[in-house]
């Protein structure tokens, strides 16, 4: 779960590009890092040591 | 100091390794950094952050970002002041210091108008021109790329906006003697006694010490992109606030 008004405001620390929140995974994706954030208990862990990288199918799937 | 290494109180280490030697500091001091800053600082550390916030002169409806932000102490200020139109964003780098802060300002019914978002100073997760006002107290001094941070910090800020900045300095040279002895001799035995945890306090006295003094910080605010640089001294220089602008 993601609060709507700080999903508009997050962008990803890393390419500064807006995100895109994956309910399935709770995570929110970045496309043009190809990163996905964790959300902790309710917090997004903006952290680039902390994202996962997404494989290119997970980011064709995103179109 | 090589290009690759960078202070850890006292210690050189990679640069690599602060963030995680100053997390575990944090992830051990967590639940008892509020009774330990009011021992630490005979309880001073209100008046230096109840000065520091009315310097912020938040106002109603501003987008407000608090950076190493810990236990809530400024968010929850800001909260009140920036009322429902407003917005408080509180940040922290490590996890457990932005729970137990998220867990007390939920606690006094403070909702609604802050969100929690854990990020590095150095590598802000917002669109430039965001905040009217950025404030981070005593969070600095743990930062691995002070200049980075600063430059970030430039970034999110509107134009006419202001960061403020509260962190020990450099007192004056008459507290010299008395100062050294209560952070190396008296805080890490209040550390070891209270927090049970004397590494840990004496690393945030080394680190008080290797933090830039007044005019070097004004320096790099300036360096960073910030048009202009003033400070304030409290308790004969212990402590300091940098108020920076962008224009």
């Amino acid at each position: 779960m993601i609060d709507k008004k700080l999903l508009d405001i997050l962008v990803c620390p890393v390419s500064k590009a807006p995100l895109i929140y994956d309910k399935s995974k709770n995570e929110l994706i970045c496309k043009a890092s190809a990163l996905a954030y964790p959300i902790r208990d309710g917090i997004p862990v903006m952290l680039e040591s902390e994202a996962r990288q997404i494989s290119l199918e997970e980011k064709e799937q995103l179109r | 100091m090589s290009d690759n290494t960078t202070h850890f109180g006292y210690q050189e280490v990679p640069v690599t390794e602060k963030v995680k030697k100053v997390g575990a500091v944090f992830d051990s001091v967590a639940s008892k950094y509020d009774i330990m800053n009011d021992v630490m600082s005979m309880g001073v550390h209100r008046l230096w952050k109840w000065f520091a916030l009315e310097v912020c002169a938040i106002n109603e409806g501003e987008r407000v970002l608090d950076i190493a932000s810990g236990t809530g102490d400024l968010a929850a200020k800001h909260a009140e002041r920036t009322g429902n139109e407003g917005l408080v964003i509180a940040s922290d780098i490590n996890n457990s210091m932005l729970s137990v802060g998220r867990d007390r300002l939920t606690d006094r019914g403070i909702i609604g108008n802050v969100q929690y978002v854990q990020a590095d100073a150095e590598q802000l997760p917002f669109p430039d021109n965001y905040f009217d006002c950025i404030t981070i107290a005593f969070g600095l001094r743990n930062v691995t790329n002070k200049d980075t941070a600063l430059a970030s910090m430039q970034r999110v800020l509107k134009p006419g906006g202001r960061l403020l900045v509260l962190e020990f300095s450099k007192p004056h040279s008459f507290l010299k003697g008395i100062y050294d002895t209560y952070s190396f001799k008296l805080l890490p035995l209040f550390g070891k006694v209270i927090a049970k945890d004397e590494d840990s306090y004496r690393y945030l006295a080394e680190s008080i010490r290797m933090h830039p003094d007044q005019e070097t910080l004004k320096t790099m605010a300036l360096d960073a992109g910030f048009d202009q640089c003033d400070y304030m001294n409290m308790s004969g220089g212990i402590v300091a606030i940098h108020r920076a602008y962008k224009f």
